[in-house]
């Protein structure tokens, strides 16, 4: 539940160009359709991390602990203590990598993101209280455990240097691969921060207006898409600046993410103008 | 020939054109530019070597005395003494002699420790009925399967407390003497406030009394099978010890991760001299009750004092870990800058 959440929502919600740029630069659609994001490679490399991850999250915790007590004597080297430590390294670790490959951050994520440490934290809590143990002893053995370990710098010194053993290599090798191989994607992000965004892609127009394409339509149909489609104007790189454009709208950010902008899917009339 | 899209049917499913359902939340759009990399792997390299050289000098403050005292000595005596089984009722003293070249300054705390002793396997670690240590009458007569086969004795009288885990309790005793210019000095040790506060008040408490005595209330209830004294008696100095709340139960139920762990025996009580400022430096004599037999598992037990720090203990790994990550993150700053200046710096790549 802790971890299922931020991943739910960055499927749902990422996204790393927006819609104008993504029909700007339709070869960013190339890397899935060549199955690039799930080969034997990518998967090999998944389970490379996850080993070397894993490695780190037991160790780690256990040469810090194997040999260590409390700071006032009593004992913090005790199995339910180390069960504890390794479970949140892992959930901050995995948060961390979460909040590394979201490059589209929302509010929903956010929520998402905070959300689940501090449902974990909540849990946990509750789980090792008092009246969880006296109510269902046999199940919630762990009681004192969080309140008696968690207050310890120790701890989180292991489990600071935990996260930072399993995320700062990745990052390493993602600048690594950005600056010597970037792909498509990276390529178009990095205009998308340099250059301003382009033109809106062109509405079909409704019937009413005048089309400037020599095309043998009357003005009584709607326009369809056979002709666009035929015509290749997908396949173009430039945007396109042979219609005039309909609504007048800035080029600001801002003003290309306000839902009043309708981009018309269908022949209609806007309503919403 | 397109289709003719003006009826609102096939269109009714379609989602709304809000900023939610279109994917045009605003929303922040972060990249790994080498402006926000670079510096944070050094700031990072720098935070990591601060506090791996701060670790260094907190712990580099602690001291720590160890005795192995398995077969030390006299005590090779004991241990011989209990490979037979037959001896394991009966006590074996032995001495042996610590000397502490530097004085140890500040609270003192006093660990045994078991080198080999798994207390964290499986069956082990479920053998034992907190209910029943709560104090629960119900689980005090009737005490979980899960304590089998220590939960009934051979009269079929229910143990208590039962499970594997009380029944291989620690229960060597001992006793330190300062030779201060040759006549003795009791080393004077608190052995209670050794346990959890959690562990001591709310996890184990005895069944309720109700003006009878400990030995009364546990009437009907056998002591576990390795163990010399029944649970009511097992301090004899101290009343409020006794039943299931006795500290040292407390500790040694509190299972640990590893094979090789310490478990708290006691503080140094710095009341009166010669130890108000922490144990002095010198010859220390130390008697022990030599109970526990470890041969049958090739274990060690030994001995440790140690004083403390707010990180803890003698434990060095961590902040060797922080100087050894910091460097290797400084190692990795310096490539990624390589590479940087090398590579991504004109921004050539990032050409269609």
């Amino acid at each position: 539940m802790y971890t299922a959440l931020p991943i739910l929502a960055l499927s749902l919600f990422d996204q790393d160009v927006n819609d104008r740029w993504s029909f700007q630069y339709p070869q960013l659609y190339s890397p899935g359709q060549l199955n690039l994001y799930f080969s034997k490679k990518a998967f090999v490399r998944c389970m490379l991390h996850s080993a070397y991850s894993s490695l780190i999250l037991f160790f780690i915790p256990w040469a810090a602990m194997h040999d260590t007590v409390r700071d006032d004597g009593k004992d913090i080297a005790d199995y339910q203590s180390f069960a504890l430590l390794a479970q949140t390294s892992l959930l901050v670790v995995v948060n961390t990598q979460l909040c590394l490959d979201t490059y589209y951050w929302t509010a929903v994520n956010q929520f998402f993101v905070w959300g689940s440490l501090a449902a974990y934290f909540a849990i946990t809590f509750t789980m090792y209280s008092n009246g969880m143990f006296l109510i269902f002893t046999s199940s919630f053995p762990f009681m004192g455990t969080a309140r008696n370990s968690l207050n310890q710098p120790n701890v989180w010194l292991t489990i600071f240097l935990s996260t930072l053993l399993c995320i700062l290599p990745v990052v390493a090798i993602r600048f690594i691969l950005l600056q010597i191989r970037p792909t498509i994607n990276d390529k178009v992000r990095h205009k998308v921060r340099k250059e301003a965004l382009p033109a809106p892609t062109p509405h079909r127009k409704p019937a009413r207006r005048i089309s400037t394409r020599k095309s043998g339509y009357a003005f009584s149909h709607s326009e369809g898409f056979g002709e666009l489609v035929t015509s290749r104007r997908f396949l173009l790189k430039r945007p396109l600046k042979s219609r005039p454009v309909l609504f007048a709208t800035t080029e600001s950010p801002l003003a290309q993410n306000q839902p009043q902008h309708y981009r018309t899917i269908t022949e209609e009339q806007d309503p919403s103008v | 020939m397109g289709k003719v899209k003006g009826k609102p049917g096939p269109l009714a499913r379609r989602p709304d054109n809000s900023a939610f359902k279109q994917q045009r939340l605003p929303a922040w759009s972060p990249m790994l530019t080498a402006n926000t990399v670079l510096p944070f792997f050094y700031f990072m390299a720098l935070i990591c070597m601060l506090l791996g050289v701060w670790l260094l000098l907190t712990v580099q403050r602690t001291q720590e005395v160890k005795m192995d005292y398995t077969k030390a000595g006299e005590c090779s005596r004991c241990f011989e003494k209990l490979k037979n089984e037959s001896n394991a009722g009966q006590s074996c003293i032995c001495t042996v002699v610590l000397h502490i070249e530097k004085p140890l300054k500040g609270d003192v705390f006093f660990y045994y420790g078991l080198k080999n002793f798994h207390q964290n396997l499986r069956r082990y670690m479920d053998s034992r009925d907190d209910g029943q240590m709560v104090g629960r009458k119900t689980n005090l007569k009737n005490p979980s399967s899960y304590c089998m086969p220590f939960d009934r004795d051979q009269n079929g009288l229910p143990i208590a407390p039962c499970g594997a885990v009380a029944n291989s309790m620690f229960n060597d005793s001992f006793t330190l003497y300062y030779n201060k210019l040759g006549s003795p000095v009791k080393v004077p040790l608190l052995r209670r406030g050794i346990s959890w506060y959690t562990d001591k008040n709310v996890k184990y408490r005895n069944p309720k009394m109700d003006n009878l005595t400990l030995a009364q209330v546990f009437e009907g209830t056998a002591k576990p099978l390795f163990w010399q004294k029944p649970v009511y008696e097992l301090d004899p100095f101290d009343q409020t010890n006794n039943g299931f709340i006795n500290d040292d139960l407390i500790v040694w139920m509190r299972e640990a991760a590893f094979p090789n762990f310490k478990k708290l025996y006691g503080v140094l009580h710095r009341g009166d001299d010669p130890f108000t400022k922490g144990l002095p430096a010198g010859t220390y004599t130390i008697e022990i009750s030599y109970n526990f037999p470890v041969q049958h598992f090739q274990g060690r037990k030994e001995l440790v004092l140690t004083t403390l720090t707010w990180f803890g203990g003698q434990n060095h790994f961590l902040p060797i870990a922080y100087l050894v990550t910091s460097s290797l993150i400084l190692l990795v700053a310096i490539v990624l800058t390589v590479v940087w200046w090398k590579f991504g710096k004109t921004g050539m790549n990032m050409e269609e």
